[in-house]
């Protein structure tokens, strides 16, 4: 506002273009400072990511296997939306999703409660950190080494012959089944991943006044309650957040499902990142795949929405 | 004495069940081990062996004396080095903006920064794949240089922004008045001080770069250009059953990281829960 009334006012001086620059220097002065440091990174961001957003929102209107282009207004959309195979692609992310957010919960959690409880400290950190490592792992790694185990000659059905089952159940190929093929890449997902959730729950923990503990214990709280009603409402947030993160990750997720079956056995256990990447890369349907990550693009950003609101209260 | 007795029981129960974890999440690391040391014959075998009867160190030789995976290794230290410098440095310039300067659009462009980290990435493969064949860029190193940055960056900035909100303007505002400039002030006190934000940063960033795979996938194409992950891949395809070669790459490609956990653990972690932490 000051701005534009300092404008009005040296306007007819002869000199009014250095007073101006010289008043929007004053005024500005943060701005020109703080935007001097940060127009590199937001430049190659805005380049990198807003463009090619609007370029995959326009091809989602065409047919087009990339030299040549059609409109077709809609009609990816509807053929995409009444695809009974689209659907299924959907559950199959949502379960995947769901399957691997609630194992990390779990997991991770009974794990940071371990890790947490009076033990030696030494044996703590090497407990901590040995648990960590599948979380160093490529997914790419971590799927191979699980292909390898879930094999029909692996050492996965070599555990279930040693346990004494029959030899019917023990030929399984894991992946090879479409009934046990999503199942087995959420097993391996959840290998992979649960270490960032005993991780973030450990600190968590770490941060819970003992007081809390010790009143409750003068009250005559057995351990089951504490964890009810200490614990748990003190991890709230932290648990809030952890989800909402892993849920999009987990949703956007490529390489799971991509190294260890393909989408296969007949689609059992495609998700949509995979969907996306085989009808643009190798049906050569970029219109359709751009249409499909648009919707994609939607259903990840109603989750973000939560955790970009969380996360800009916390900033502020 | 009864409570004494509760409490020992459920002290051993807590160790032996951390004990029992463990050994179940290290069991896959330890298969993959002891598959690459195992001659291929003996990976098929039904039922398996538990321990390798015949040890052999073949799958590595095969992966050492081969140019062409040497060349592999090499591309990745590349890009996830470079990556991480760049992200580094061009984080830390922006993350200062932000923790420094009361500005116009600064919640805008936090927003935008912790909204880019939501996309999902296979979104973005389609125009990437075109523009950089239309750029003469398809596969080559520079490609992946430039896309990594779209999750790397972000991320950089969130962690030293935070880090920085926690450093005392005076510091830099004294050095200033002693006759720094404002780049001297921050060369002498900000970055000498919030060095283990650049090693979490860093070290997390080097990470990600080095397990990434979808961008690998669709902007590479010949062997000369391959990252480890997508080679690893690659290794399923061409030789579907030299399962020991394939161990005793993954062996290979996970133990620089590994070691570099175990000697900076504190900072690795610090920078892998930042993500979640800073925002």
């Amino acid at each position: 506002m000051s701005f534009n009334n300092s404008k009005n006012r040296s306007a007819p001086i002869g000199r009014s273009i250095p007073f101006v620059t010289l008043k929007f220097r004053r005024l500005y002065s943060e701005e020109i400072l703080a935007y001097s440091f940060l127009w590199p990174s937001l430049l190659i961001l805005t380049m990198l990511m807003v463009y090619p957003l609007l370029e995959v929102f326009r091809l989602s209107f065409y047919e087009s296997n990339l030299t040549r282009e059609t409109w077709v207004g809609l009609s990816n959309y509807s053929a995409l939306l009444f695809d009974p195979f689209f659907w299924n692609i959907f559950l199959n992310t949502v379960l995947f999703t769901i399957g691997s957010v609630i194992l990390h919960l779990v997991l991770g959690l009974g794990l940071a409660l371990l890790l947490n409880a009076k033990i030696n400290h030494i044996f703590r950190s090497v407990a901590r950190g040995i648990l960590i490592v599948p979380w160093l792992l490529a997914p790419t790694v971590a799927g191979m080494i699980w292909v390898l185990m879930l094999a029909p000659f692996g050492v996965f059905n070599g555990f279930l012959t040693a346990l004494g089952f029959t030899s019917d159940l023990t030929n399984i190929a894991w992946l090879g089944d479409s009934s046990t093929a999503l199942g087995s890449v959420t097993a391996m997902n959840v290998w992979r991943a649960y270490p960032f959730f005993m991780v973030m729950l450990l600190a968590g923990l770490q941060s819970v006044p003992q007081q809390l503990y010790e009143a409750s214990q003068i009250d005559g709280a057995t351990i089951f309650q504490q964890f009810i009603y200490i614990t748990l409402p003190e991890l709230k947030s932290v648990i809030t957040t952890i989800v909402l993160l892993d849920s999009i990750w987990t949703f956007r997720a490529f390489d799971p499902v991509f190294v260890m079956t393909g989408g296969g056995p007949s689609y059992s256990s495609e998700v949509l990142a995979t969907a996306i990447y085989y009808d643009g890369f190798q049906k050569m349907k970029f219109g359709y795949a751009s249409a499909e990550a648009i919707l994609m693009f939607i259903s990840l950003f109603i989750v973000s929405a939560f955790y970009v609101r969380r996360a800009m209260n916390n900033n502020n | 004495m009864g409570s004494q007795n509760k409490r020992r029981i459920i002290n051993t129960t807590t160790y032996l069940l951390l004990i029992l974890a463990i050994i179940i999440m290290c069991f896959p690391l330890a298969w993959m081990f002891s598959v690459s040391v195992r001659p291929n014959v003996e990976v098929m075998k039904m039922p398996p062996d538990w321990i390798p009867q015949i040890f052999t160190l073949e799958a590595y030789s095969k992966i050492l004396g081969s140019p062409k995976y040497i060349r592999v290794f090499f591309n990745t230290v590349a890009v996830a080095g470079i990556v991480t410098a760049f992200s580094l440095f061009l984080g830390s310039m922006a993350a200062y903006a932000l923790a420094r300067f009361n500005f116009k659009g600064q919640r805008t462009v936090l927003m935008f920064l912790i909204t880019i980290q939501m996309f999902p990435l296979v979104l973005l493969c389609i125009p990437y794949f075109r523009i950089f064949i239309l750029l003469n860029l398809y596969d080559s190193l520079v490609a992946l240089i430039i896309v990594y940055l779209t999750f790397t960056l972000p991320f950089c900035i969130l962690m030293l922004r935070s880090y920085f909100l926690n450093i005392p303007k005076d510091i830099e505002e004294a050095a200033m008045v002693d006759g720094c400039s404002r780049i001297g002030a921050i060369f002498r006190t900000l970055i000498p001080m919030s060095w283990p934000a650049f090693i979490g940063a860093g070290l997390y960033t080097f990470l990600l770069a080095w397990n990434e795979f979808l961008f690998a996938v669709v902007l590479i194409e010949s062997w000369g250009k391959r990252v480890l992950t997508m080679a690893i891949y690659s290794l399923l395809a061409e030789f579907i059953t030299e399962w020991n070669t394939m161990m005793a790459f993954s062996v290979l490609a996970s133990l620089p990281l590994i070691f570099t956990f175990v000697f900076l653990q504190k900072y690795m972690v610090q920078g892998m829960t930042a993500g979640a932490l800073t925002s």
